[in-house]
């Protein structure tokens, strides 16, 4: 398509990265396609979304709950093992993806073949995985501590034992787990940057620190303040890698908002309380909802 | 409408159930269908002897069962997302309700199954009876919710061959509790000496992680310190108590003791369910304390480790006197809401026939006890003594004291050991440095302020 | 390089030793990304060629490797395993009717909300965010109720829905913010050229959303693939379970082959990796795609 191509030249002439911002709105037909294509979310939201989150609100809003809540001493620290985890776990790995994003843009054999073991921490469930850590690190028959002797002649410490240590064990098995899908979701963000912007920046000769400050990172800021806010809400939900790691111990000293949620729905019996639980942690996750939303409805194309 | 697309469903589903089994004759189409969950049992026996029990009712019956057999883990969510939505099943098979029943039955969610169980009772031990009795506040009584098929009790595990391998001699292992214990850390040294440089001599189940097992050390050692009465049926705490008072302070300091002096791996206390198990079988220690007879059984193809196990049922406790077992009952329970409440009781009725349960169990290779005594009397398989694993553990469950688990007593206890608070004042002297007294007396009051929440009247 | 330590060298051998330098640090990197990925997943390795006396033994080399375990997984030798390939089929089914899905149902709407732009578009990402105030884990209750409610309880296709649930929204903001990078210029021109909306998003929009599209839908069948609690919670029979559920039996008494368990992990993360392997193309030809030279 000529017309394609022309605007694609057109674009290109603007090589100092200005979008036109689409200023207009919809023709008469095309407003029924906009229907039919938003049908289907709609649907899929009104039958699964709707009433189950509603039955959610609904079973955690007795106060009662809240008051039974505040009261376990244990309630406390569960806390403060929320706000680490996920508040250390989501930005490091954030961080860490974003870098090895740019590591795994090179056009190496080995590179693309080290992508493959790269994302098998990820494609591996959850379960064996988390378990397999807990074994690891086990100060008897783990092989962390195996190796560190075999290696160095270091007796390692029993990880699990200590809450710090757990605590940190917890967060390096979630980093590991989860950070080959942002790598993912970074790489393709990378692939996305139209090559001859790269050579537009060359020509004005910048090259290395330069390049990525002014080319790759503007692009890609909004994508990595987008992923940070939605991992968060969805380690706050995470309850399989410390439920399976440290299992909130030693004593209890480990455990996050989601494990003592599903510990009261599933092990109390209350669902109530476990559904009260995680809602605790509303108050962090109802305003990075409302940016993320007022994020994603701005239209414009910026830098 | 939307009862309609769920009958239309179990329509289907008992079709294909009926297709499936393909028994001789067709079902009566007065006859009802029950839908049934089923735990998965610990060895394919277990479900083939089940389906077996579920084929033969159907045949006498007329009736049609509709059951999922699944992993213990799935039945539980499950059954707790059932009711707490009330789309619930015809009957619930569980080995161990004790996370649902206490809670749903004082919340009037369950069937009272008291017509089935009557005609049973004087068959049923006393443990079993207590154990499938529990308060329904709405009610405001005690009734039987469960119709109880099996027990379990916990025994000691030895490595016997190791205890030989030290100098010393399995038949000398003292009855009292506290002695007992003790008779097995200076072998430690001896065997570290000889070579086995990672062993310990007790794998003492201080975590406070997973259901279970530090829970269960717990308790037995109080009650062998004289602490039984910290729970009565009547759902009351007694903290106050001085001799509960002592037994847990005696209990947190000897286990406490044991972990500081090294007899303990030190990372018992980040153990999980499966790791005091898997110590065991590598070897780790000469000793522990678990429920039923799973960690023989784990080994039963492996004749030669099997016959280097030996199994040692309760101890008296530290005063001399016997200390009962703690036992719980595992059996079916009904939903409130469920459709077919009459074929599901006419299914328990059925399933605690003497003859049915005993059969339904023996081939679990004997890891859950009959809730009727007389079974282990008439049928000799379950005393037989060239099995002396199965016929020390069903002497201790079935014929020697025991006494019921709390958690039919009052939800709260079930919350309390949910909250691990019994091991955490282990972990609290350990680790935090405090002492035992202080440990006990935080212990204590966070379980008064639970079991505040539940008042009986 | 500072130069006074290259003061004497020419730009070119600069240039080499830089190279190498650089080169080297990225193999170092690459080493120790390798080891970080790899550990765990040894360990599970371990496990599983482990006869299962050797599972705790604490050792760094499988004393006695065997692949007894795989045997035993392939064969459906084990009780917890018998229905293994029925299941595994099943999860390949969820995990295909999810990515499917997801991709489908997120690219449609990100499209009409990016490119379309009909008034009051914002209400839909808003109201999608709404799915994620609650975790998932804790959605489960209601919906194993409303499952049952629209006649899919113990169905798969009632775990394709939770699934895509989750997964759509996420696919909307993902696409979203990729869409960002393509110039609404091309669609100006296609539209001036007479095509229909469904012809723009079919030769325009999803060929160059290709990098964004695998990303995403790998991300759909690994939340599908490696899920338990839904597949637990709407699925009942035997014969209707997926592999993460053959899984939990393994935890049914405090007793368990792990060695079988690891291997089973192992078998079952095959098709996702594969997936990945087949489509990671069609994720740099975005690359060419996405700068296209006149």
């Amino acid at each position: 398509m000529s017309g394609v191509q022309q605007a694609l030249v057109a674009g290109q002439t603007n090589a100092g990265v200005r979008w036109r911002a689409w200023g207009g709105g919809l023709r008469g037909s095309e407003y029924s396609w906009a229907i039919a294509f938003t049908l289907p979310y709609a649907a899929v939201f009104l039958a699964f979304v709707a009433y189950p989150v509603v039955f959610g609100l609904w079973l955690g809003h007795s106060p009662e709950l809240y008051s039974q809540l505040f009261d376990d001493p244990l309630y406390l620290n569960t806390v403060v093992n929320t706000i680490l985890y996920v508040g250390i776990g989501v930005n490091v790995r954030m961080f860490l993806a974003f870098l090895i994003s740019g590591f795994f843009m090179r056009r190496e054999w080995w590179v693309r073949a080290l992508f493959l073991a790269f994302i098998l921490p990820w494609a591996m469930p959850a379960l064996p995985t988390a378990l397999s850590f807990h074994w690891l690190l086990n100060g008897q028959w783990g092989l962390f501590d195996n190796l560190l002797w075999f290696l160095f002649g270091v007796d390692g410490p029993i990880w699990l034992n200590s809450r710090w240590t757990a605590l940190g064990s917890n967060i390096v098995a979630y980093i590991w787990k989860f950070m080959p899908f942002w790598t993912v979701i970074f790489l393709a963000g990378r692939m996305a940057i139209p090559q001859d912007l790269y050579e537009a920046a060359d020509v004005d000769g910048a090259t290395g620190y330069r390049r990525f400050a002014h080319v790759t990172f503007p692009l890609l800021a909004n994508l990595y303040l987008i992923c940070t806010l939605l991992s968060t809400i969805f380690t706050v939900g995470d309850f399989t890698t410390v439920y399976f790691v440290s299992g909130g111990g030693p004593a209890m000293s480990t455990d996050v908002l989601a494990t003592l949620g599903i510990r009261e729905a599933f092990t109390v019996g209350r669902p109530e309380l476990g559904v009260a639980a995680v809602m605790t942690a509303l108050p962090i996750v109802i305003p990075i909802v409302i940016f993320l939303m007022r994020k994603l409805s701005t239209t414009e194309v910026q830098l | 409408m939307v009862r309609m697309s769920r009958r239309s469903v179990l329509t289907s589903s008992v079709g294909l159930t009926v297709a499936g089994l393909a028994r001789p004759h067709i079902a009566n189409a007065q006859a009802k269908t029950a839908s049934v969950w089923v735990n998965q049992g610990f060895v394919p026996q277990e479900d083939a002897a089940f389906k077996k029990l579920a084929a033969d009712y159907m045949k006498e019956s007329g009736n049609t069962l509709d059951y999922s057999i699944m992993p213990f883990q799935a039945q539980n969510q499950k059954t707790i997302a059932a009711l707490a939505s009330g789309d619930v099943p015809d009957l619930v098979f569980m080995d161990a309700p004790g996370t649902i029943l206490p809670q749903n039955a004082w919340n009037n969610k369950i069937v009272d199954v008291s017509d089935v169980v009557q005609p049973y009772e004087h068959l049923l031990t006393d443990t079993a009876k207590l154990a499938s009795t529990f308060y329904d506040k709405t009610l405001r009584k005690r009734s039987y919710f469960l119709c109880p098929i099996k027990q379990g009790a916990t025994p000691f595990h030895v490595w016997g061959d190791l205890v030989e391998k030290a100098g010393f001699k399995i038949s000398d292992v003292p009855n009292t509790w506290n002695a007992r214990w003790d008779f097995f850390k200076p072998m430690q040294k001896i065997l570290r000496a000889k070579g086995m440089r990672k062993i310990y001599a007790l794998g003492l189940e201080v975590e406070t992680v997973g259901p279970n097992d530090g829970n269960n050390l717990y308790i037995h050692t109080m009650i062998a310190n004289g602490g039984v009465g910290i729970v009565t049926s009547d759902g009351k705490l007694h903290t106050d108590d001085p001799k509960v008072r002592e037994a847990a302070i005696k209990t947190v300091e000897y286990l406490s003791t044991a972990f500081k002096e090294g007899f303990v791996p030190p990372e018992a206390l980040s153990w999980n369910d499966a790791d005091d198990n898997n110590g065991f079988h590598e070897r780790l220690f000469l000793v522990d304390f678990d429920g039923t007879i799973s960690t023989e059984l784990a080994m039963y193809s492996n004749k030669d480790a099997y016959n280097k196990m030996v199994t040692l049922g309760m101890p008296h406790g530290n005063d001399g006197k016997p200390v009962p077992c703690q036992v719980n009952a595992g059996g079916g329970f009904i939903p409130k809401g469920a459709k077919n409440v009459t074929v599901a009781k006419d299914l328990m009725k059925y399933w605690m026939q003497p003859k049915v349960m005993g059969e339904n169990l023996k081939a679990g290779l004997g890891r859950w006890a009959p809730a009727i005594t007389q079974i282990v009397k008439d049928d000799p398989w379950w005393l037989d003594k060239s099995d002396e694993h199965r016929s020390t553990y069903i002497r201790e469950a079935v014929l020697e004291p025991t006494t019921a688990v709390f958690t039919g007593y009052t939800p709260a206890w079930g919350q309390v050991e949910a909250e691990q608070i019994l091991q955490q004042s282990t972990a609290d002297v350990v680790k935090n440095g405090m002492t035992a007294t202080a440990a006990v007396d935080k212990m204590f009051k966070r379980a008064n302020d639970i079991f505040a929440r539940f008042t009986f009247e | 390089m500072s130069l006074a330590l290259t003061a004497g060298w020419s730009n070119r051998r600069r240039y080499r030793v830089r190279h190498a330098l650089m080169q080297s640090a990225a193999i170092l990197f690459a080493l120790v990304l390798l080891i970080w990925s790899l550990l765990p997943i040894y360990n599970m390795l371990l496990m599983a060629l482990d006869k299962h006396d050797d599972i705790f033994s604490g050792a760094i080399w499988p004393p006695e490797p065997t692949l007894y375990s795989f045997q035993i997984v392939v064969t459906e030798g084990f009780w917890y395993l018998q229905y293994f390939w029925k299941q595994y089929a099943n999860s390949i089914y969820v995990g295909a009717a999810t990515t499917f899905f997801t991709l489908l149902i997120g690219s449609l709407t990100s499209y009409t909300v990016g490119r379309l732009r009909p008034p009051k578009a914002w209400l839909i990402t808003n109201t999608a965010m709404l799915t994620y105030v609650i975790p998932a884990s804790f959605l489960a209750i209601p919906f194993y109720r409303i499952m049952s409610t629209y006649g899919l309880g113990n169905s798969l296709w009632g775990v394709v829905a939770a699934y895509v649930t989750f997964g759509t929204p996420y696919a909307i903001f993902i696409f979203q913010q990729y869409g960002k990078s393509i110039p609404m210029e091309l669609d100006e021109s296609a539209r001036i050229d007479g095509a229909s909306p469904l012809q723009i998003y079919l030769r325009i929009y999803l060929p160059l959303m290709a990098p964004a599209l695998v990303a995403v839908g790998t991300y759909a069948l690994l939340l599908a693939w490696n899920d338990f609690l839904f597949q637990f919670l709407l699925l009942s029979s035997e014969k209707n379970m997926t592999v993460p559920v053959a899984l939990a039996q393994f935890f049914n008494s405090d007793e368990a082959p792990w060695n079988y368990m690891m291997a089973t992990a192992i078998v079952y993360s095959i098709p996702p990796v594969l997936f990945y392997y087949l489509f990671r193309n069609k994720m740099a030809s975005g690359l060419t795609m996405g700068g296209v030279k006149g």
